[in-house]
């Protein structure tokens, strides 16, 4: 009975063009925004892979000099956009993808909280995520918004449950169609994707793009189900069809348009974080404090790079006023990104009642594109700037310091630069992605048991009169 | 078949249907005439259970619609005034579709085209979207859903207003054939001649309730439209 209806209402759909005309535009965005998407991150990757090798090349072709110097000179790691950066770009567009590893100082990242910059300045992106989660509900309102209202407004509903058909059967059959409509449509686009990000993906890491995007289609499948069930509860509820659509346009607007801004301000209102000149600050005083106390541990005094402090002791001296700071950054930027977690799951969270920001999360984080995967990268690349720090210190404390007052006078060369191995930043595996997700996967979850629940209750009360 | 015992159906303070009581026998033809508000197309609802009566019963089959409304739906065939159908669908595709619904399976193309056969719909007419049929034609059809059913009773509100005097008479005609094949049918009207030609038993509605209950062939037209007249005067 389900298939029945479900094909008459394929058949129907077909034939009124609907499907057609508003199918054929979303999937002609999606196969422009994968073809600009694929040209851009082809540009892109090259351009990373080649200045990274340049970077490296370049510090390994340092002259003979004093190592701190080399460790001032650093190297700079070049975040490797992810192969579904191409489908959700996320939050790529607004934090950059470089840092300078460089003596004494973590790298600063923006402190914009990027990953609400997702409202209405996003409009000016083209990308898979956008359509999908902008224009996907859109289509399904489109496509739905009369499935009951325009039935029981012409008499036919009233025709159908004389047949003995419960309105419950109604209700599955009409989501199917719907279901399969989309299918249908975004299937080929689907498909298409699939093929460009794993040719996209760097050697070896073709099947976990293709993990990450099955997660992805989930997602979205689960984030347009939702809507599907929406679209027929208003529809059934709605006295004309004019309402409906009217109801669910306004819900479209509140979902893609005003939630994320609102939401965005709301999560920023609850969990604080700080402007940047705040943070410096804190993180100053912070640096201050933590090596005043080693320093007076180790020299008897607060006063850094003074006369205190022999010259045989200054390769010590700047391993330990290096790893002093370690516990600062990590306790400062720890809490600070933390604060942007917390306002991202805030975020998320919303999305039981307005799916665009859990479909929006769970996106940029299978897409690889979100801001724990920045914190994965940034977190690499700190471990890496260490490594730096405290190889050209040890070198310095082992060589340097025994020379007394002849300690800047020492040169190391390419032995000791070769002892720093590039910089090679893998981003994490699709499964440590998904349990990161997990969360507003499952927040989806609800919110199409929900919008479940409401088709239900709309439509079991459809009469015939 | 069709039995509706003390039926009362009260809409606030309005009584709509006062005490009905009916019987409607296996090929019979049962016509309920009364002018607007009479109670005629309450009585239909209350049979399709799209109401639910304030006090009497209603049985189809000897099940009482209230207690199993799906079950009875399967013995009966509704038939509004105004039949809808889909409009970017053909003829065929709409008793495919709406007779899939009814039996829970579809049927085999040569029997849909049987069936639009039985109800005088032509081949060109089935393949034809339905935008473009008459009122008559989108009733055919509904009748062709009704006889794919096999219903045993056919329950019709009005079925040959606005329809023109040869599509009323070929209606009538399919009406006809259905009860001699042993369905019961209760169908409401104001059209006096149509109760005449087509009902075996008349009855006469007013203000909610039956005041008078004929046999069709114990009275002439002129006297039937005189008592008709006289009811609706007192």
């Amino acid at each position: 009975m389900i298939a029945l209806i479900a094909r008459k209402d394929l058949l129907e759909r077909g034939r009124d063009g609907r499907l057609y005309w508003a199918g054929s535009v979303v999937l002609v965005l999606l196969f422009i925004a994968l073809a600009v998407g694929y040209g851009r991150q082809s540009e892109v990757r090259a351009e990373q892979k080649a200045a990274q090798a340049l970077d490296y090349k370049d510090w390994l072709s340092q002259d003979q000099r004093h190592p701190h110097d080399a460790a001032h000179q650093g190297m700079h790691a070049f975040k490797p956009e992810a192969a579904l950066a191409i489908v959700d770009p996320g939050i790529t567009p607004y934090i950059g993808g470089t840092l300078w590893l460089q003596a004494h100082r973590q790298s600063e990242v923006k402190f914009r909280p990027a990953q609400d910059a997702t409202g209405l300045q996003r409009f000016g992106d083209l990308s898979v995520g956008w359509i999908m989660q902008v224009l996907g509900p859109l289509l399904v309102i489109v496509l739905g918004f009369n499935a009951f209202a325009a039935e029981r407004e012409n008499g036919i509903l009233r025709q159908t449950l004389s047949l003995g058909v419960s309105p419950l059967q109604l209700l599955w059959g009409k989501a199917l169609a719907l279901a399969a409509s989309l299918a249908a449509l975004l299937t080929p686009a689907a498909l298409a994707a699939a093929v460009v990000v794993t040719l996209g993906a760097d050697a070896g890491e073709g099947l976990d793009a293709l993990q990450r995007f099955a997660a992805l289609a989930l997602g979205y499948a689960l984030y347009l189900a939702i809507f599907i069930f929406l679209a027929l509860g208003v529809s059934a509820a709605s006295s004309t069809s004019r309402v409906a659509l009217t109801v669910l346009l306004a819900l479209w607007i509140g979902n893609a348009v005003i939630a994320p801004r609102v939401m965005s301000e709301l999560s920023r209102h609850w969990h604080p974080s700080p402007t940047k000149l705040e943070f410096s600050k804190a993180l100053s005083a912070g640096l201050k404090s933590e090596a005043d106390r080693a320093w007076q541990m180790a020299f008897g005094t607060t006063e850094r790079w003074g006369r205190d402090v022999p010259l045989n002791k200054w390769g010590y001296a700047l391993q330990l006023d290096d790893q002093t700071g370690y516990a600062v950054y990590d306790r400062l930027y720890g809490q600070l990104w933390d604060t942007y977690e917390r306002q991202q799951a805030l975020q998320a969270w919303s999305g039981l009642v307005l799916p665009v920001l859990a479909v929006r999360a769970f996106s940029m984080g299978m897409a690889g594109t979100d801001f724990v995967h920045h914190r994965d990268f940034t977190t690499a690349a700190e471990t890496h700037r260490r490594t730096i720090q405290d190889i050209m210190s040890r070198d310095l404390v082992a060589n340097a310091d025994p020379l007394g007052n002849q300690h800047f006078a020492y040169q190391a060369g390419p032995e000791l630069w070769s002892q720093v191995k590039p910089f090679d930043y893998h981003p994490p595996a699709a499964i440590w992605a998904l349990r990161r997700s997990l969360m507003s996967l499952s927040i989806l979850g609800g919110s199409l048991l929900l919008t479940l629940a409401f088709a239900y209750a709309a439509v079991v009360r459809q009469r015939a009169l | 078949m069709l039995r509706a015992i003390g039926l009362t159906k009260t809409f606030g303070a309005q009584t709509a249907l006062d005490r009905l009581d009916l019987d409607i026998r296996p090929g019979e033809i049962y016509c309920l005439l009364g002018a607007n508000g009479a109670g005629k197309t309450t009585t239909i609802n209350l049979f399709l259970n799209f109401i639910a009566p304030s006090a009497g019963e209603v049985q189809i089959d000897g099940i009482d619609v209230t207690r199993d409304p799906v079950a009875t739906k399967q013995h009966v065939a509704y038939i509004p005034e105004q039949v809808m159908l889909y409009g970017v669908l053909s003829g065929l595709e709409n008793l495919d579709y709406f007779s899939s619904l009814a039996l829970g399976k579809r049927l085999p193309r040569e029997r849909l085209l049987q069936l639009m056969d039985e109800v005088s719909l032509d081949a060109g007419a089935a393949h034809k979207r339905v935008s473009a049929y008459s009122k008559g034609m989108r009733q055919k059809i509904w009748i062709a859903v009704a006889l794919a059913k096999q219903a045993k009773a056919y329950l019709l509100d009005e079925p040959t207003s606005g329809l023109d005097p040869q599509a009323a008479s070929e209606f009538s005609s399919l009406l006809k054939r259905a009860s001699e094949g042993g369905v019961a049918v209760l169908t409401t009207t104001h059209d006096l001649f149509h109760a005449k030609q087509t009902a075996t038993r008349i009855g006469i509605m007013k203000k909610g309730r039956l005041v008078e209950s004929l046999d069709s062939a114990q009275i002439g037209q002129t006297d039937l439209q005189a008592l008709y007249l006289q009811h609706m005067r007192d």
